[in-house]
C-alpha cells in the first residue's frame, strides 16, 4: 500500500471523506441540538482552533518526514508503543466505520426497506468493502476523487435549491446558549474535524511531501466550508430540529427540492450519491486499519486482510440492539473517543517525539 | 475462480432472497394509492379516518376526456396507523402514502388539539412535507368525498393544483404539514393551516363601509352558486397543536401579503371620488416586507413595512387615470386600504388569537444575546401584548388598457 503514492488534491480529498460521512448521517443535528442558534458562530471558532492544531501538527511531523504515527510511536517507545497506538487506531477506525455504517442503514431501511432486515442492507456494503480492498489503493483514491466532489456539489445544491425556504433570523440569538457554551463547552466540537486522523497517516503516501502543510489547510478550509453549508441549510430551513431527533437531517432538508410540479423527488438521487460517499469513507476506514496492521504484523501479503476487516466491520455493526444504542454511542461517546484518539493521544506522541529527537541532536552535538 | 463463482452465486442469492419481501410488497399491484386522507374525531375518543385512493382501471380505460372517479373508504380506529393496518387488511393491498397530496381535520377536532396526529403522520417515511393540511368545517370524510375536480380529469391533479390560485388571489394559503410540523415546534411562531368546508347556504356575509362581500367571505359560506363542491377560502389559526381561530379571505390575504407568499392581488376598495362606487386594484409587492421589532415596556412594538405597485383593472365612462393627481389619490386610498386591514389582521392575530403566525417572534431573535433570555420571555405569551405600527406605499402606475374616457 506504501508503494502507491497520492498526489496533493487526492490527499486532500481523502481527509475531507472523514469530514463529510458523518455529516451526511447526524452530525449536524448534534451540533445543532448542542449549539442551538450559535452553532455557526461555534463553528467558526472550532475550525480557527483545528488550524492552530492542524499546523501543529504539520510542525511536529516536520522532523520526521514519511514516517506516519505508528512509526513515530515505534521511534518513541519502541514495539510495544508501536503495537498499543496501532491496535488503538485500527480500533478507532473499525468502530467509527461499523456505528457509521449501521446508522446510516438504520436510516435506508426506514426510508427505502421498511420490511427488510438491516443485516441485508450492511450485506452490499461489506460487498463493496471486499471490492475495494481487493483493488489498489490509487484506485481507491481515485474513486474518492470522482464521488467527493459529486458530495460536495450535492450540499451546495442542497443549500441554494433550499434557499427560498430559508429563515435567516433563526441565526439569533446570536449567543445560542450562552457564552460560555458556544465556546468553552463547544469546544468539543472540534470532533467534527476527527478526519484529521488521516493526516497522521499520510506522509508516506505523499508524492510531494512538501506540499503537507497545503494539504492539511486547505482540507480544513474546505472542511469548515462543507460544514457551514450543512449546518446553515438546517438550521435556517427547521426550527425543529432544536427539539426533535430525525433520522438524516440532510436527506429531511432534499424532500423539500421541488422545481415546479414536474420536478420533484430529489433525495433519492441525494441518497444514491450519499450512499457513494458512504462506501469512500469504509474504504479510507479499512484502507487505514489494513496498512497499520500490516506494519504492526509486518505482514508481507495483505490478500486475507481484504475479507477479514470488512467482517469485523460487519460484526461490530450488528453488535448494537437498537437505534438508540447506536445514537447514544454516535452523540455521547464517539466525540471523546475522537477527541482522546486524534486530539491527545496522536499529539501528545508527536510531542514526545520531538523531544526525543531534540534531546538526541543535543547528545549527538554534545 | 471457481470460489469467485461460487461467492457471486451465493451474494446474489443473499441479496434476492432479503430483498424479495419489499419488492413483492412495494409492487405497483400490491399497493393502493391514497391521494387524500381524512380524520375525524369520534364522541368516544376513537378516529374515523377516511382515504380516497385514485382508481387506476378508470385511469387507463376512461381515456383522457371523462372523469375518473375515486374510492373512498373510511375505517373507525383508535389510531392512524391501526386504521391504515386495518384498511390494509381490509383491500388487500398495502396502503401506499407516498402520494398522499392532502390530509384532512374536522374543525371540531382540530380545536381539541391534532399535535399527537401530526407527529404521527410526520414519523410517516411516505408522508410528504408538502402535502397539503386542511381543517374542514365539515366531517373531513364529508369534503373529501364532496372534492371532485370540475375542470381536471384527475382528483390527484386537481389535488395538486387546486392551491395555484393562492398565489395571485390570496384568499387560500399553501400550507403543508411540513411547515405545520416545523411551526408547531416553534418558539416564536405557531402553525396554520387551509380552511375548508362545503357550502350549501345562501351566502349570508356583510361588509362593513371597508370592505366588500367577497373580502368576507370563509369556506362553508363563501358567496359561491353552482354544483355544490368543496371550497378553501381562509386559513385556520393553531396555537401549537390547538386551533384558536379562523381568517376570512381578507384576513387571509393581509397574512399572505405580509409573509410574502403572493405575487400579486386584486383589492375592491371604494373608490376615492365616489364612495358609493367600488374600484379594482391589482397589486403586486415590489420588495418584501421588512419587520422591526422593539420592546416598549416589555410588550413587543412591530414595525412593518410594505410596498406595491399597482394597475388599475375597474374603469368607469367617468374614469380619467391619466392625470398624476387621481392616481395620486387612488395611490393614497390603496394605502389606507392595505393599511386598514393589514392592521386589524395583526391585532386580531394578536389579541384574539394570541397566534404569532406571520412568525414575527424570528424577526424578534435579533434582540436577544441567548437563548435562555429569549425562553424567559416567552415570545409566544408575549405576543398578545403587541402593538403594531404598519407603513404602506403604494404607487398606483397606470390602469390597464384604457386610461381614460
Amino acid at each position: 500500500m506504501t508503494n502507491t503514492k497520492i498526489s496533493s488534491i487526492e490527499a486532500i480529498m481523502l481527509i475531507l471523506t472523514i469530514f463529510v460521512s458523518h455529516t451526511i448521517v447526524s452530525l449536524p443535528q448534534n451540533w445543532i441540538s448542542n449549539q442551538k442558534s450559535a452553532i455557526i458562530l461555534n463553528l467558526i471558532y472550532v475550525g480557527i482552533i483545528a488550524m492552530l492544531l492542524v499546523y501543529v501538527i504539520y510542525r511536529l511531523f516536520k522532523n520526521f518526514s514519511s514516517l506516519d504515527i505508528v512509526d513515530i510511536s515505534e521511534y518513541l517507545g519502541g514495539k510495544t508503543l508501536k503495537n498499543i497506538i496501532g491496535g488503538i487506531f485500527i480500533g478507532y477506525f473499525t468502530i467509527s466505520a461499523s456505528i457509521l455504517l449501521r446508522e446510516f442503514c438504520e436510516s435506508l431501511r426506514v426510508i427505502f426497506f421498511p420490511m427488510t432486515d438491516v443485516i441485508y442492507i450492511i450485506i452490499p456494503f461489506v460487498i463493496a468493502m471486499f471490492i475495494n480492498n481487493s483493488v489498489s489503493f490509487g484506485s481507491n483514491v481515485k474513486t474518492i476523487s470522482i464521488v467527493l466532489p459529486l458530495v460536495l456539489f450535492s450540499i451546495v445544491f442542497l443549500f441554494f435549491a433550499n434557499f427560498e425556504n430559508f429563515s435567516f433570523e433563526r441565526m439569533f440569538p446570536i449567543l445560542g446558549k450562552g457564552f460560555f457554551n458556544t465556546f468553552i463547552l463547544g469546544l468539543g466540537n472540534i470532533t467534527a474535524f476527527g478526519g484529521i486522523s488521516c493526516i497522521y497517516f499520510l506522509p508516506p503516501f505523499l508524492k510531494e511531501p512538501k506540499e503537507f502543510k497545503k494539504i492539511c489547510l486547505t482540507s480544513i478550509i474546505i472542511g469548515l466550508l462543507y460544514f457551514i453549508f450543512c449546518v446553515s441549510t438546517i438550521l435556517f430551513m427547521f426550527s425543529f430540529f432544536t427539539e426533535a431527533d430525525e433520522k438524516l437531517p440532510l436527506y429531511f432538508a432534499a424532500r423539500h427540492i421541488e422545481f415546479g410540479v414536474f420536478f420533484q423527488r430529489y433525495e433519492s438521487l441525494f441518497m444514491l450519491i450519499w450512499i457513494l460517499e458512504i462506501s469512500c469513507y469504509l474504504m479510507v476506514a479499512n484502507r487505514f486499519s489494513m496498512n497499520v496492521f500490516q506494519k504492526m504484523t509486518n505482514l508481507k501479503n495483505t490478500k486475507y486482510l481484504a475479507f477479514i476487516f470488512p467482517i469485523i466491520i460487519f460484526g461490530i455493526s450488528l453488535i448494537p440492539k437498537n437505534y438508540a444504542i447506536i445514537r447514544f454511542f454516535e452523540a455521547q461517546i464517539y466525540s471523546y473517543l475522537i477527541l482522546f484518539i486524534v486530539f491527545i493521544l496522536s499529539i501528545g506522541i508527536l510531542i514526545f517525539a520531538n523531544l526525543k529527537k531534540k534531546k538526541e541532536r543535543e547528545l549527538n552535538a554534545s | 475462480m471457481r470460489l469467485k463463482i461460487l461467492a457471486c452465486v451465493i451474494i446474489f442469492v443473499i441479496l434476492t432472497v432479503a430483498f424479495s419481501t419489499s419488492y413483492t410488497t412495494v409492487n405497483i399491484d400490491n399497493i393502493a394509492v391514497v391521494v387524500a386522507m381524512g380524520i375525524d374525531l369520534n364522541t368516544d375518543g376513537t378516529l374515523k379516518v377516511c382515504f380516497q385512493f385514485t382508481n387506476p382501471s378508470s385511469i387507463s380505460e376512461n381515456g383522457s376526456s371523462e372523469q375518473s372517479s375515486s374510492i373512498i373508504k373510511t375505517v373507525t380506529s383508535t389510531s392512524i396507523n391501526s386504521a391504515i393496518n386495518v384498511m390494509n387488511s381490509n383491500i388487500g393491498k398495502e396502503l401506499s402514502l407516498s402520494h398522499c397530496k392532502l390530509v384532512v381535520f374536522f374543525e371540531d377536532m382540530a380545536k381539541k388539539g391534532i399535535t399527537n396526529e401530526i407527529y404521527t403522520l410526520i414519523n410517516n417515511a411516505q408522508i410528504r412535507p408538502s402535502t397539503n393540511i386542511v381543517i374542514s368545517k365539515c366531517p373531513a370524510e364529508y369534503y373529501i368525498s364532496n372534492s371532485e375536480p370540475l375542470l381536471e380529469n384527475l382528483i390527484s391533479k386537481y389535488y395538486e393544483l387546486f392551491l395555484n390560485s393562492s398565489q395571485y388571489s390570496g384568499y387560500t394559503c399553501n400550507a403543508t404539514i411540513g411547515d405545520f410540523f416545523d411551526k408547531m415546534l416553534c418558539n416564536s411562531c405557531t402553525p396554520y393551516a387551509i380552511l375548508g368546508g362545503i357550502n350549501f347556504q345562501l351566502p349570508n356575509n356583510t361588509n362593513d363601509a371597508f370592505t366588500t362581500i367577497e373580502a368576507n367571505s370563509i369556506s362553508n359560506s363563501s358567496n359561491l352558486g353552482g354544483k355544490t363542491s368543496s371550497e378553501n377560502i381562509g386559513l385556520a389559526v393553531f396555537n401549537k397543536g390547538s386551533m384558536v381561530g379562523e381568517l376570512n379571505a381578507i384576513e387571509t390575504l393581509s397574512f399572505m401579503c405580509i409573509t410574502d407568499q403572493i405575487n400579486g392581488f386584486l383589492i375592491t376598495m371604494p373608490d376615492p371620488y365616489n364612495e358609493e362606487n367600488y374600484i379594482d386594484v391589482y397589486l403586486t409587492p415590489t420588495r418584501k416586507t421588512k419587520f422591526d421589532v422593539s420592546f416598549v415596556n416589555g410588550s413587543p412594538f412591530i414595525k412593518l413595512d410594505c410596498n406595491f405597485k399597482g394597475q388599475i383593472y375597474s374603469m368607469t365612462s367617468e374614469s380619467n387615470y391619466l392625470k398624476p393627481e387621481v392616481l395620486e389619490d387612488v395611490s393614497n386610498a390603496c394605502n389606507n386600504y392595505m393599511k386598514y386591514i393589514i392592521t386589524e389582521f395583526l391585532y386580531k392575530s394578536a389579541k384574539e388569537f394570541n397566534a404569532d403566525i406571520v412568525g414575527i417572534g424570528t424577526h424578534s431573535l435579533k434582540s436577544f444575546l441567548t437563548f435562555d433570555e429569549y425562553a424567559d420571555y416567552n415570545w409566544l405569551e408575549n405576543y398578545k401584548n403587541s402593538f403594531f405600527d404598519v407603513n404602506i406605499d403604494v404607487n398606483v402606475k397606470s390602469a390597464s388598457l384604457l386610461s381614460n374616457s
